[in-house]
C-alpha cells in the first residue's frame, strides 16, 4: 500500500486532473464489463500496462509484478470455474483422482477465460488510477461531484489514519521484538493480542486528540479544505485557444 | 489586546485533584511568554482553556476584557483570535495534503476560497513550508510535521499562538527555524506562549515565565527571576550535575573529542 501510495505522488501524470484518469479508468471497466470476450479484458489489460509505463512512466518491474500477482491470485479463482467435479465420469475428458472424477469442458473453458480476462483487466484499470492518482486528488474529484461530505470526511480520515496506524504498529512492534516478544510461538500470539489491543487504545486516544486539535482550528463537524490546482492535457489546451 | 485568566478554576470530570486553582493571568500583545512547570502542573489545561476547548469550572476568560461567550459565534471568534499547537504534531494533522491540511482553519473563520488561498501561501511561507504544499501529511518528517501544524494555526492569522511543548522533539537546527517563526509573530505584536520543560530556552527565548505548580500560579515575572526561583526547586542530583556541566570550561570538553574530518 505505501509503495502505491508513494507512485500516486511521484509520475508524470500525478498533477493531471483526475478526472481524466478517473474516466479513462471507468472506460476501460466498462468495456471489461460490456464485451464478453477475453479479447476485451486482455486488450484492456495490454493499453492500461502501457498508459502506466509509457505515459505515467511508472517502473515496468513494478507494474509488471502487480499485474502478474493479480493474475496468479485470480487464475486460482477461476481453476473452479474451469474444471468441473463429480464423481461418475462425463463425456467430456476427465481425470480420476481416487472416487473424483475432474472434466474440462469447452464451455466452462470458454466461462473461466471471460471471466479471467475480465477480471484482469479490470484490475489493470483499478491499477492504473491507484498508481498515478493521489487519494487526495480522488477526494477532490468526489467532492466536485458533490458526494455527500461525510463520506469524504471518512475517507480522508481513514486514509489519514491507515498510515499513522501504521507509524505505530511499526513501533509496537519493535518495541516488543527487543523484548524478545516474539522469541517463540507462544510469545508472538500473546505479543500479538498485546499489539492489537494497544493499537485500538492508541486509535482512540489519537481521534480524541485529533477532535481537540480540529475543535481549536474553528471546526464545526464537516472538514472544509481547498482543492487543489490540477493540470488539464495540453491537446485540450490547444483546442481551447 | 489582552487575554484574561481570572481566578478560573478547572476539574476533569474523572480525576479528584483540580487540574487548574484559582489562575489569575494576562498575556499583552507581542510577549514572548515561557510557561514551565511539572508534567500535570496544568500547562496544557491553560492552553485548552485559552482556546475555548474547555470552559472553567468558576472563573472566567476574558477578551480585551470581554468574558469569552460559549455559543458558536463567541467561540469562533475566540479562536480567530487564539491558536493553540499541541504537543505532537503527527496527531493535529487530518488531511491528506498539507495545503488542504493548512486550508481548514481559514475555511472555517469564514473566509472565501481566494482569501483562504492566500493565508494558507502566507503561513506556508513563514514557516518555509512551500514547496510542501502538495507533499502527503504522512510523508513529512518531525520538524516538517511540526511546522505544518503550526502554519496551520497561523493561517488563522491568531493574535496569541498557545505551543504546548512543540520544541521539545525537534533538533536543535529545527528548534532554532521554529524560533526564527516565533520572532516574526512577536515581531508583529503576536503573543506567543510557549510551555516547555527546556528552562536554558526559555530562560534565552522568553521575557516573561508563568510558573505552575500543581494547578496553581507558583509565579509569574521576568523570566530570568522565575526560572532562578524553579531551579532552586529542582532536585539536588540533577542541579549538582546542571553545576558540574556548566562549570566544565570548553577547551577540556573539546580536548576531549576525536573530530573526523568530514
Amino acid at each position: 500500500m505505501q509503495h502505491i501510495d508513494r507512485f500516486a505522488y511521484a509520475n508524470r501524470l500525478t498533477r493531471l486532473h483526475p478526472a481524466y484518469k478517473v474516466g479513462c479508468s471507468a472506460l476501460a471497466l466498462v468495456l471489461c464489463l460490456g464485451v464478453p470476450h477475453p479479447a476485451a479484458g486482455l486488450s484492456v489489460l495490454a493499453a492500461m500496462l502501457m498508459l502506466a509505463i509509457a505515459w505515467a512512466g511508472l517502473p515496468s518491474a513494478f507494474v509488471l509484478k502487480l499485474a502478474l500477482g493479480e493474475a496468479s491470485f485470480l487464475a486460482l479463482g477461476v481453476l473452479g470455474v474451469a474444471v468441473s467435479v463429480s464423481t461418475s465420469a462425463s463425456a467430456m475428458p476427465n481425470v480420476r483422482m481416487g472416487p473424483l472424477w475432474f472434466s474440462v469442458s469447452p464451455d466452462t473453458l470458454w466461462t473461466a477465460s471471460v471471466l479471467f480476462a475480465r477480471a484482469l483487466g479490470g484490475a489493470a484499470a483499478m491499477n492504473f488510477l491507484a498508481l498515478t492518482t493521489p487519494v487526495v486528488a480522488i477526494v477532490d474529484l468526489l467532492r466536485a461531484l458533490r458526494v455527500p461530505a461525510l463520506l469524504i470526511d471518512l475517507m480522508t480520515l481513514i486514509y489519514r489514519f491507515t498510515f499513522t496506524l501504521f507509524d505505530s504498529f511499526g513501533r509496537m512492534t519493535l518495541a516488543h521484538e527487543v523484548r524478545l516478544g516474539f522469541r517463540d510461538g507462544r510469545r508472538s500470539l500473546r505479543s500479538a493480542a498485546d499489539i492489537g489491543a494497544n493499537l485500538f487504545v492508541e486509535a482512540f486516544r489519537r481521534s480524541r486528540r485529533l477532535d481537540l486539535a480540529l475543535q481549536g482550528r474553528g471546526w464545526d463537524g464537516a472538514l472544509r479544505v481547498l482543492p487543489h490546482a490540477y493540470d488539464h492535457p495540453r491537446w485540450l489546451n490547444r483546442g481551447a485557444r | 489586546m489582552t487575554l484574561g485568566f481570572s481566578d478560573v478554576h478547572f476539574s476533569y470530570p474523572a480525576l479528584s485533584v483540580p487540574a487548574l486553582t484559582g489562575a489569575t493571568l494576562r498575556f499583552a500583545a507581542g510577549e514572548a511568554v515561557a510557561l514551565v512547570g511539572r508534567n500535570g502542573s496544568g500547562k496544557s489545561t491553560l492552553m485548552l482553556l485559552a482556546n475555548g476547548i474547555l470552559r472553567p469550572g468558576q472563573g472566567a476568560v476574558t477578551l480585551d476584557g470581554q468574558a469569552v461567550r460559549y455559543d458558536r459565534r463567541g467561540l469562533l471568534d475566540l479562536r480567530s483570535q487564539v491558536g493553540v499547537v499541541f504537543q505532537n504534531p503527527e496527531e493535529q494533522l487530518f488531511s491528506a495534503s498539507v495545503y488542504q491540511d493548512l486550508s481548514l482553519g481559514p475555511l472555517n473563520l469564514g473566509f472565501s476560497s481566494v482569501e483562504a488561498r492566500e493565508r494558507v501561501l502566507h503561513a506556508a511561507g513563514r514557516c518555509d513550508l512551500l514547496n510542501l504544499l502538495d507533499r502527503p501529511t504522512h510523508a513529512l518528517s518531525g520538524g516538517e510535521k511540526a511546522r505544518a501544524a503550526l502554519a496551520g494555526v497561523l493561517a488563522m492569522g491568531p493574535r496569541f499562538l498557545f505551543a504546548d511543548e512543540l520544541t521539545n522533539s525537534l533538533d536543535p537546527w529545527m528548534r532554532a527555524n521554529v524560533l526564527e517563526i516565533f520572532a516574526d509573530l512577536l515581531a508583529d505584536g503576536c503573543t506567543v506562549v510557549l510551555a516547555t520543560h527546556d528552562h536554558a530556552l526559555a530562560a534565552s527565548w522568553a521575557q516573561r515565565a508563568v510558573w505552575l505548580d500543581a494547578g496553581r500560579v507558583r509565579a509569574d515575572g521576568p523570566a530570568d527571576v522565575v526560572l532562578t526561583a524553579l531551579r532552586q526547586q529542582l532536585p539536588p542530583a540533577f542541579s549538582h550535575r546542571r553545576q558540574t556541566a556548566d562549570a566544565r570550561p570548553p577547551a577540556a570538553v573539546s580536548a576531549g573529542l576525536n573530530e573526523v574530518p568530514l
